[in-house]
């Protein structure tokens, strides 16, 4: 980062002064391993945070997938709607969930994962509520998004990521937590 | 029943058939929905064929 205008080198703040925080804070980041079927994050939701980001990078499946996530041990009650286009064609689908085992929070394909989910609530007695980008990163594939909530009050400390179909090997789950003041 | 291999954080190893059970039920469903959407597919090109309709044509007057 260049030196802001005003300011010497030696000026340049090293430290943030008490009482300002981040507004995003890493809460964990696990290292997917090899060939596994479904990977879960034990400690991820907390009363700390209302709102989170989870974020799925690099890695690859095994074959072109879709990776399903489940709260805690919740498998019933994903209620959610599914847009998307096929890039070569523009053809369009709209779909839904309708009290599902799971929900789709991203892609997997050979060339790498993929997920982007913003959840609300997960650890409040309340619904818990999600968003998430569909990207297939493959030229012939389909890009779109799935808005959805999960239908009990649990307060969830967990989540897992499981593949549709083949496995995932490599790459990072990290996860956020947007602070609440 | 399936054999699995799953993560729990940072510990890997074979699910138990309980967990082994879940997955298959999240396959299947996402399979049934798969061949859901595909059915769906089929119908309108079949219904743009009768039409004589392109899917780029279609969407220029459907909007969608």
């Amino acid at each position: 980062m260049g030196v802001p205008s005003g300011y010497t080198s030696a000026q340049v703040v090293q430290a943030v002064p008490t009482g300002i925080n981040s507004a995003l804070v890493l809460i964990s980041s696990t290292t997917i391993g090899n060939a596994v079927s479904s990977v879960t994050v034990s400690n991820a939701f907390s009363s700390t945070y209302d709102a989170y980001q989870i974020v799925v990078s690099g890695g690859s499946a095994s074959t072109a997938n879709t990776l399903n996530m489940t709260f805690g041990s919740t498998t019933t009650g994903y209620y959610f709607f599914r847009v998307f286009s096929v890039y070569s064609s523009g053809t369009q689908s709209v779909n839904n969930g309708n009290n599902t085992t799971s929900f789709d929070v991203g892609l997997g394909s050979t060339h790498t994962l993929n997920a982007n989910c913003f959840v609300i609530n997960p650890n409040l007695a309340k619904r818990t509520v999600f968003q998430n980008w569909r990207i297939n990163a493959d030229s012939g594939a389909v890009g779109g998004f799935v808005n959805g909530f999960e239908d009990s009050n649990t307060q969830h400390t967990a989540f897992t990521i499981t593949a549709s179909t083949g496995t995932f090997t490599g790459g990072t789950i990290r996860v956020y937590g947007y602070a609440n003041s | 029943m399936a054999t699995y291999k799953i993560q729990i954080d940072d510990e890997v190893r074979d699910a138990t058939p309980a967990e082994a059970a879940v997955i298959d039920a999240q396959r299947a469903e996402a399979e049934a929905q798969a061949e859901a959407a595909e059915a769906r597919a089929a119908a309108r090109q079949a219904v743009l064929d009768r039409l004589g309709l392109t899917e780029q044509e279609a969407q220029l007057l459907l909007g969608s």
